[in-house]
């Protein structure tokens, strides 16, 4: 469904991103895997529209994705869930909720905030309190259940892990292997946490400095020896 | 008796501190720009309901047409002038915003000359005695109109979801942007009602004062007093900090006159000397 070729990002005369391909099918994981200043948030920026690519193209269900802002590309069914989570601290959940559908009616945003806080109860049961007053894992699950509200086909997720206690962790992996299975939600995945990315995903691809040097099914990328030197500390 | 009367003449001077206060605040926590215009905006468009009025249009149809007139001029400018300058600096649209109050005063004194004007009031006649407490008409109209304003403020601001996402983008813009809210409208909003802020509080200045182009100098730096006092990030604490402003000030001017002009500053300086976030800045809600 999404389809990047031959992508190049700069940031002013710095290109960051050398001519990168890499696709994701319908009900796929894909994660893309690379230490610090690899280029990985810089693609998912260009894919939500944040950041404009130099050359190449992106297209999402056939639609070319290059010149449109990210409020177009909500609205076509990607969302993007940065890192350092941005949840709006002295906005209540309810109104981080309803930012997050923000293009929906407003019958169709009380059904997405049910939707939502279903899938994380913490949520509903705070859904009036700040969302400052949440600790790091819930603020995770906000942004997620955030992302959830505009009914994305695509979700990108930029380091859901940073900075999380491991059953945190755990527990955000579990609910979007859920959401994958039984939603059909597709994800491509941002991740330094390479082990657990492998895990929960189909497919990856390994970025250095801007460039796909590995890429395949992550069931036989876990067993390649490289990956396991350079990334799984084996 | 008398502090009676001081502290409701000060509440109905703080309300129109408050209006200001607010159109600061709202810009301010939103785009990150002190808009010095806010006044001189007002200004201007008071000019605009003396021509009108002074051609018989009655004065409700004439309040209404300013609001309206104060909207198109923030959609023109955030469309056509900040959105522009927002892609170079903040810096550069506060500069923006001094170099508009020039223009300002130089239309309203090039057209209308920089005589002091007559500007009518919303209700003359008579003020009213209750119980030994004296209200002028139009403060009355003043302080209930502002309290109106403020209450439509927010409910937009915490209601609906434009006033939602104004808030957001106070807080964190490029969470706002990647969620897909149309920042560009936001911010027209955002400029189109504080405007129009500026019309309500330019009429309701003018039929205390006279006309003239410098007229609202000294409400706009009031205006960002309150703001300061307010803690400038909190549209809550800029309304609070103008009804206590106007409060203040005034009992200073009656019980020490020696101090009245100096007295605001004084204040400004020891609130963020020992406040820095403000009376009612509200504390960062983020859990370290």
């Amino acid at each position: 469904m999404l389809k990047i070729e031959e992508l190049f990002v700069s940031y002013g005369p710095v290109e960051a991103i050398h001519g990168i391909s890499i696709e994701v099918k319908e009900r796929e994981i894909v994660s893309i895997l690379g230490s610090n200043g690899a280029g990985k948030s810089t693609i998912l920026k260009t894919i939500s529209g944040i950041l404009k690519p130099k050359k190449g193209v992106i297209s999402f269900e056939n639609k070319v994705l290059n010149m449109l802002d990210p409020s177009q590309i909500v609205k076509m069914g990607i969302t993007h869930i940065p890192e350092g989570r941005h949840v709006f601290p002295n906005l209540t959940i309810k109104e981080n909720l309803i930012l997050g559908g923000y293009f929906l009616k407003e019958n169709e945003i009380k059904n997405q905030i049910d939707y939502v806080s279903n899938i994380f109860p913490i949520l509903k049961e705070r859904i009036n309190s700040k969302a400052g007053t949440l600790s790091g894992g819930e603020q995770q699950m906000l942004v997620i259940a955030r992302g959830l509200m505009s009914k994305p086909k695509l979700l990108l997720l930029d380091e859901p892990s940073l900075g999380l206690a491991p059953i945190a962790v755990s527990t955000i992996f579990k609910t979007l292997q859920k959401l994958n299975m039984e939603d059909s939600l597709s994800i491509l995945l941002v991740e330094q946490n390479a082990r657990k990315a492998l895990q929960v995903s189909n497919r990856s691809y390994i970025l250095v400095n801007g460039r796909v040097v590995l890429s395949g099914e992550s069931s036989s990328l876990i067993e390649n020896d490289e990956v396991k030197k350079l990334y799984l500390g084996r | 008796m008398i502090i009676l009367n001081l502290i409701i003449r000060g509440l109905i001077t703080g309300a129109i501190y408050s209006l200001t206060s607010m159109g600061i605040v709202l810009i301010l926590s939103t785009t990150l720009v002190m808009n010095f215009a806010q006044g001189d905006m007002g200004m201007l468009l008071a000019y605009f309901a003396f021509y009108m009025l002074v051609r018989k249009i009655s004065y409700p149809v004439v309040f209404v047409l300013i609001i309206i007139i104060g909207i198109i001029l923030g959609f023109l400018l955030e469309k056509y002038l900040m959105n522009r300058a927002r892609k170079t600096s903040h810096l550069g649209m506060v500069m923006i915003t001094l170099g508009l109050t020039m223009i300002f005063e130089g239309i309203a004194g090039y057209s209308f000359g920089t005589m002091p004007l007559l500007f009518p009031k919303a209700i003359s006649g008579e003020p009213l005695i209750i119980s030994g407490i004296i209200i002028d008409k139009h403060d009355l109209f003043t302080f209930i109109v502002s309290i109106l304003i403020v209450i439509i403020l927010f409910i937009i601001l915490y209601k609906t979801k434009i006033g939602i996402a104004a808030r957001s983008l106070a807080e964190d813009e490029f969470g706002a942007r990647i969620l897909g809210i149309p920042i560009n409208s936001i911010y027209l909003f955002i400029w189109m009602t504080a405007f129009s802020l500026a019309g309500v509080s330019g009429m309701l200045v003018a039929g205390r004062q006279t006309l003239e182009p410098h007229f609202m100098i000294v409400i706009q730096l009031k205006g960002f007093m309150a703001a300061v006092l307010g803690g400038m990030n909190s549209i809550v604490g800029a309304v609070l900090g103008g009804f206590l402003l106007g409060m203040i000030e005034n009992l200073v001017s009656f019980y020490i006159p020696q101090i009245k002009d100096s007295f605001s500053l004084i204040l400004i300086v020891l609130v963020l000397l020992f406040l820095p976030q403000g009376i009612f800045g509200k504390r960062e809600t983020r859990r370290a």
